[in-house]
């Protein structure tokens, strides 16, 4: 018997059109990198005059950089790790005072990027001139306190700011655990570090297995803190060898574009692993009804665990903030500056470079562009995976998910070749960025808005349909309104996402298409820190009064209560 | 104003409104319907009902265009909206019916006018018609007063009827209702069930009703078609389901039921009444109902049915001898198990005197009321 | 009097013969109404961006109509940059200015530079131009010698030769430049033609730091983080004992390995009369002063009739260091770039 089929739709025209549109923004660089990857012929020759295997035996010559690279990863996994679990914990299960704002500051380290902490910390832990050490020796101490240029140094950094993305998930984890499994424990007798031990870290270790994963594999993708801070070293992991033999003389692309894939297929496995641990691609953290966890009461102990947090957001947020300050205000920045030495030039040079003027423009054009149009096609792209009953969703949902499996700074090699021989000229344009954006933050946006989506009950839409509403009233009438905060909230998280961008920006960026956080990298390599100091800090403040208008002008769209 | 069904000629039987022919539905290797065949005539309330997983409320969503069926016809008003031989599958938008869901799906970003508005403005209506239809609806359902308020802030109870009033204002000619009191408490329930009784006779609408209650089934069908498993079990008014069941399943899915099997005993039957011999040599009379009689006969006795009595009762058939096991006081009536012979008789009395457990007693029914079961 | 253009193995177009003009004060044989129409001017550039965004602030001083816009990357990335593009047949760039000799006649041997012959020329020796004139010219040399943090290193720890950079108390505390560089590699093949092979084998041995900048590397040595630099570029030296910073420059004996800083037209340009009017400009006593005064450049000048450095210093009171077989050298860059990066682990 043939299968009934209802008469192609608007519905289905524009799930497939999206779909095809996901399909090349992914596809098409990746090619291009495995194509890269398997040339072995002359490099200059497009297209390759050979393919094999030898570009992967190249990167057996530098076990060290693998070595490197495990061990940032798993240091900082562990520390990220502890990090969000300590505050997770504390505000979720205690009662803190101040939870709820604590709970919003959380995002902050995130919104700062990771470069700046870098560029703070090497500002505060440079074995020489770092300023914790200039301190520790004006106290009597020999040599250096910390060396922030070391292995641990750079995952120390990568943690501080990945920790708040480990607190979300293990936070929300926490969240959805029913109180009932501890009360029970308790009412039997069990004390409180008993039933902690026996019940509650059992039933956490799940999520928090598939945090650790996660943020592994972010680790291991990382680029900034690991190029401002090992490169002085020579201490390199994969992504910032990756960037290094492409910057450098001659350029081994063949090699970099091997290690790309090396690296994505680890990144892969681990993403492949995070999906089966956290139940079969649900990318909703709290599902259905959240249940109020219990919180406990710690007594006097609260104000301890208010300096824990405080003392957390202070070192991942106000000291790289005003160690930055301090630096730029100085001609040579020193912990202990004489008169003379203070100075506002770095302001007065930083606003007249192309990186504040030109950047700072494009950038949050940029983001605009970014945040607009990819709320709009990864909103389609999640009703389309999650909502509609189109064949290929599944297909679908694992080419969105590609993208987090390559780390920027591999998928802007093949989105280079990509799109330099496309007929269209955009190449070294902002519209290439633009392409560059949406296509990596396609994970990100899609998860965020298929979160919000998947709370919505199915019924809503469904009674609309037995109302007679067609596909396209329903979708302006009820869908889009109920999803209306969850896709405020996308935007904005698309919006800051595009101007903290790093790894892709940096190989794609043209003459006429510059954009603020490469700029910072850039201008770190090329002039003096306390010049870069100044420049991240214009560039701070800017994006930080653009995204506080945003937050205003958007809090009218409200939240409704969803059922 | 009272609108009553119409009666056809009696010349013709009915057509069916809805016709569900050899329905079958599965998901994902699990065969959630599997061949299941009914009519709804125009005007009348026919309910699914069937415990959880049955298949009822897939059916009903099959109807309404909600989920797809993988074998079998559906017909509403003579047209198909639904046939795998000829790869016909209407979608639920264009199928002209209405749904009342389990959850209200009260949309909670609209008010209460906005939501019950909703049909109309699909089709297009003017403003002042809107306005008149969507207040007349809202006074059905005795919610006008919250035409404005923001729909997220209703109760339970208020949310349903809002939904209710949405799905009728826009006169469809088919209401489907997927459990929709099941969420509300019993005495909610119970007032409920009455008001959306009358309002279905009033507006003299078709409407397929899913639900797991009983009483609720009772209450406000005119036909009931008891399912398990993704099959149909029996069809039938309410009082035919109730009083002659024609299997076990629907016998004690129905109110609570006793059965009794036993060899027919062709020797002492009468001219209206069969008889048979149980394991432990009582004889219990009972009636066929045109079910076919074999060798081995189970009956179905219901528990209110059993007469208790510490005289002996002036009947000549069905009385024998029981003793207590057990009273059971449940307010409105009194559940007693009584041991007779090798099997318990559970009796359902209005409220007494507790009787002490190992008390003789005697237990009798009438022929009538032991009903024989289908094969 | 004109001149005449002389043929390059890929000519593309030839200016039409006419008499050069004058502009502000000096003479140029491009259009520069045309220029002006134009009205842009890309540059690539091996620079630090303030050095990069200073020359194209020079230009724009005197021709504001011409909006500017760089990309600035090392030498040796800038170059592959910039071949990559145009293998796929993007031709967006009007000049480049790379510091490196080698990938300049490379550039000239593909037909990257359009062939322009400026009126400015005669200012230059033979030397200090392409061969054929037409291609590039140098616009300033970068001179390197040590330079080392003054309170890091007592004077009598200092050090004076070229051979002093391998003793190991540098060890770990020692600068360089990358691999990408232009002067790195002038360096490498200049003492190694002094010193032979040994001398890097040894170096490699001191653990150097190396960066894409000259200004990172005084910066680090301003703050004590290395202690000597063995790569110290005298512009950077001039610009940041300006800021106050406790280095000291030494220039041993042997020589200062220097590189030319090369500018030329690109052939393919989108705009092309800006271009011309660029070279012109840059070859100008005007333009050359610009490059020596701008304190994110302070190069030195070539010019015959250019003037001492601001510290007074005449460059050719330098004793610099040139590869002596720019053929030779040419061919030694895959060899210095091996070498170099696996120094650097790489």
């Amino acid at each position: 018997m043939r299968s009934a089929t209802s008469p192609i739709s608007a519905q289905q025209i524009a799930g497939y059109g999206v779909a095809a549109v996901a399909a090349i923004l992914v596809l098409y660089p990746v090619f291009f990198l495995f194509q890269a990857a398997l040339d072995v012929g002359d490099p200059q020759a497009r297209p390759p005059t050979a393919y094999g295997f030898d570009n992967f035996n190249g990167i057996l010559q530098y076990p060290r950089i693998l070595l490197n690279t495990l061990t940032v990863s798993v240091a900082a996994t562990v520390m990220a790790l502890a990090f969000g679990f300590v505050m997770a914990w504390i505000l979720t299960r205690t009662n803190v005072p101040g939870r709820h704002l604590f709970e919003q500051l959380m995002a902050v380290p995130y919104y700062l990027t990771p470069l700046l902490g870098a560029l703070a910390w090497s500002l505060l832990g440079a074995p020489e001139s770092g300023f914790i050490n200039q301190v520790w020796r004006a106290l009597g101490g020999s040599g250096h306190l910390i060396d922030i240029n070391t292995a641990y140094g750079i995952a120390w950094v990568m943690a501080l700011f990945e920790g708040s993305v480990a607190f979300v998930m293990i936070a929300a984890v926490m969240k959805s655990m029913d109180p009932a499994l501890e009360e029970a424990s308790q009412v039997i007798g069990a004390g409180r570090l008993r039933t902690m031990l026996r019940i509650t870290l059992p039933l956490v270790v799940p999520g928090v297995l598939g945090a650790a994963i996660f943020v592994f594999a972010e680790m291991l993708g990382s680029f900034a803190a690991a190029l401002v801070l090992g490169l002085p070293s020579r201490y390199y992991v994969i992504t910032t060898a990756i960037y290094q033999l492409v910057q450098q003389y001659p350029p081994k692309i063949q090699v970099a574009a091997a290690m790309g894939v090396s690296l994505f297929a680890v990144m892969f496995f681990m993403l492949f692993l995070y999906r089966r641990i956290v139940m079969a691609g649900s990318y909703v953290t709290i599902t259905g009804k959240a249940f109020r966890p219990r919180v406990t009461d710690v007594g006097p102990l609260r104000y301890v665990l208010l300096g824990v947090c405080l003392l957390y957001l202070l070192t991942a947020v106000g000291l790289p903030l005003a160690t930055l300050l301090y630096a730029s205000l100085q001609k040579i920045a020193v912990a202990f500056p004489t008169a003379g030495n203070w100075t506002l030039d770095n302001f007065r040079v930083a606003m007249t470079m192309n990186a504040v003027r030109s950047a700072l423009t494009n950038s949050l054009l940029l983001g605009f562009g970014t945040a607009t149009i990819g709320v709009v096609l990864m909103g389609l792209l999640a009703w389309l995976i999650y909502r509609s009953r189109l064949p290929a969703s599944g297909l679908i949902e694992y080419v969105v998910m590609f993208p987090q499996a390559v780390p920027r700074l591999v998928f802007a090699f093949g989105l280079m070749w990509a799109w330099v021989v496309f007929p269209i000229p955009i190449y070294g344009t902002l519209w290439l960025l633009l392409i560059a954006y949406i296509t990596v933050f396609l994970p990100l946006g899609v998860r965020t808005i298929a979160g919000v989506m998947l709370q919505i009950d199915k019924s809503l839409e469904e009674c609309a349909q037995m109302c007679g509403a067609p596909w396209a009233f329903r979708v302006r009438t009820v869908t889009i309104p109920l999803l209306a905060p969850g896709l405020v909230a996308a935007w904005l998280l698309l919006f800051i996402a595009s101007i903290r961008e790093l790894g892709a920006s940096i190989l794609l960026m043209g003459p006429h298409s510059k954009v603020i956080t490469p700029s910072i990298v850039e201008s770190w390599f090329g002039t003096s820190s306390e010049l870069t100091a100044a420049l991240a800090l214009i560039q701070t403040l800017v994006v930080a009064l653009a995204m506080i208008v945003l937050v205003a002008v958007t809090r009218r769209v409200g939240a409704h209560p969803v059922d | 104003m009272h609108a009553s069904p119409e009666v056809p000629a009696l010349s013709s039987p009915p057509t069916p409104h809805i016709e569900v022919d050899r329905l079958e539905l599965s998901y994902g290797g699990v065969a959630a319907v599997r061949g299941v065949s009914f009519n709804v005539l125009p005007g009348e309330q026919l309910t699914l009902l069937g415990p959880s997983g049955c298949g009822k409320t897939t059916t009903l969503r099959a109807i309404a265009g909600l989920e797809q069926p993988t074998a079998g016809e559906i017909r509403i008003d003579g047209n198909t909206v639904y046939s795998a031989e000829r790869g016909i599958n209407v979608r639920a938008e264009k199928r002209g019916l209405s749904m009342v869901f389990q959850s209200y799906a009260i949309w909670p970003h609209m008010t209460v006018f906005e939501n019950v508005a909703y049909g109309l403005r699909v089709r297009r209506t003017g403003a002042a018609e809107i306005a008149d239809k969507v207040h007349t609806a809202l006074d059905m359902v005795q919610m006008r007063s919250f035409a404005s308020r923001r729909a997220a802030q209703l109760s339970g109870g208020q949310q349903q009827r809002v939904a209710l009033a949405r799905a009728f204002v826009f006169s469809p000619s088919v209401l489907l209702f997927d459990e929709p009191l099941s969420n509300l408490d019993a005495k909610l329930r119970a007032d409920m069930r009455i008001e959306l009784r009358e309002l279905q006779h009033r507006l003299g609408i078709t409407s397929v009703y899913v639900t797991h209650d009983l009483e609720e089934a009772l209450a406000m069908s005119d036909r009931i078609v008891v399912m398990r498993d993704g099959l149909i079990e029996q069809t039938g008014t309410p009082d035919e389901i109730y009083r002659l069941p024609n299997s076990a399943f629907v016998a004690d899915f129905v109110g609570s039921a006793n059965l009794i099997q036993g060899r027919h005993r062709p020797d002492l039957d009468t001219g209206a009444s069969i008889a048979l011999e149980t394991v432990d040599g009582r004889i219990v009379h009972g009636m066929a109902y045109g079910r076919p009689v074999g060798a081995e006969l189970v009956v179905s006795v219901r528990t209110v049915h059993l007469r208790i009595s510490t005289e002996p009762p002036a009947a000549a058939q069905n009385v024998w001898h029981g003793s207590i096991r057990q009273t059971v006081f449940q307010g409105d009536f009194t559940q007693v198990h009584v041991a007779w012979g090798a099997q318990n008789l559970v009796v359902r009395c209005a409220a007494m005197e507790p009787l002490a457990p190992g008390r003789d007693v005697y237990i009798s029914v009438e022929p009538r009321h032991v009903v024989l079961l289908g094969g | 009097m004109p001149l005449l253009g002389i043929a390059a193995p890929a000519v593309l177009a030839q200016a039409p013969l006419k008499s050069p003009t004058t502009v502000h004060d000096f003479t140029t044989n491009a259009d520069v109404a045309k220029a002006e129409q134009e009205g842009q001017l890309v540059f690539y550039c091996h620079e630090n961006e303030p050095g990069t965004a200073g020359i194209m602030e020079g230009f724009r001083k005197d021709f504001p109509k011409i909006n500017t816009s760089y990309v600035r990357a090392q030498t040796g990335a800038l170059y592959t940059k910039i071949l990559s593009e145009r293998s796929a047949g993007r031709f967006d760039v009007d000049v480049i200015q790379l510091s490196d000799l080698a990938p300049a006649v490379d550039f000239q041997k593909k037909g990257g530079y359009e062939h322009y012959v400026s009126p400015e020329t005669p200012a230059y020796k033979p030397d200090h131009l392409s061969s054929p004139a037409g291609s590039f010219f140098w616009t300033g040399v970068d001179p390197a010698g040590i330079a080392y943090n003054t309170t890091k290193v007592s004077p009598a720890d200092a050090p004076k030769t070229w051979q002093d950079i391998l003793n190991p108390r540098w060890k770990g505390a020692i600068s360089c430049k990358i691999s990408a560089s232009g002067l790195q590699f002038v360096q490498w093949y200049t003492l190694r033609q002094l010193y032979g092979a040994g001398f890097w084998k040894e170096f490699a041995k001191q653990n150097p730091h190396a960066f894409d900048s000259r200004v990172q590397l005084f910066d680090r040595l301003a703050k004590g983080d290395d202690m000597i630099t063995a790569i110290g570029e005298y512009p950077a030296y001039i610009l940041f004992k300006d800021k106050g910073a406790k280095v000291e420059f030494v220039a041993p004996a042997d020589g200062l390995p220097a590189t030319p800083l090369i500018v030329g037209a690109v052939s393919k340009a989108p705009h092309p009369e800006a271009a011309k009017l660029f070279v012109d400009w840059a070859m100008s006593k005007r333009g050359q002063a610009w490059y020596q005064t701008n304190p994110n450049l302070y190069y030195g000048s070539v010019r015959t009739d250019a003037p001492p450095m601001p510290t007074g210093v005449r460059l050719g009171e330098l004793k610099l260091l040139y590869p002596a077989d720019w053929d030779d050298y040419a061919a030694n860059r895959d060899v210095f770039a091996k070498e170099w990066n696996g120094m650097l682990g790489l």
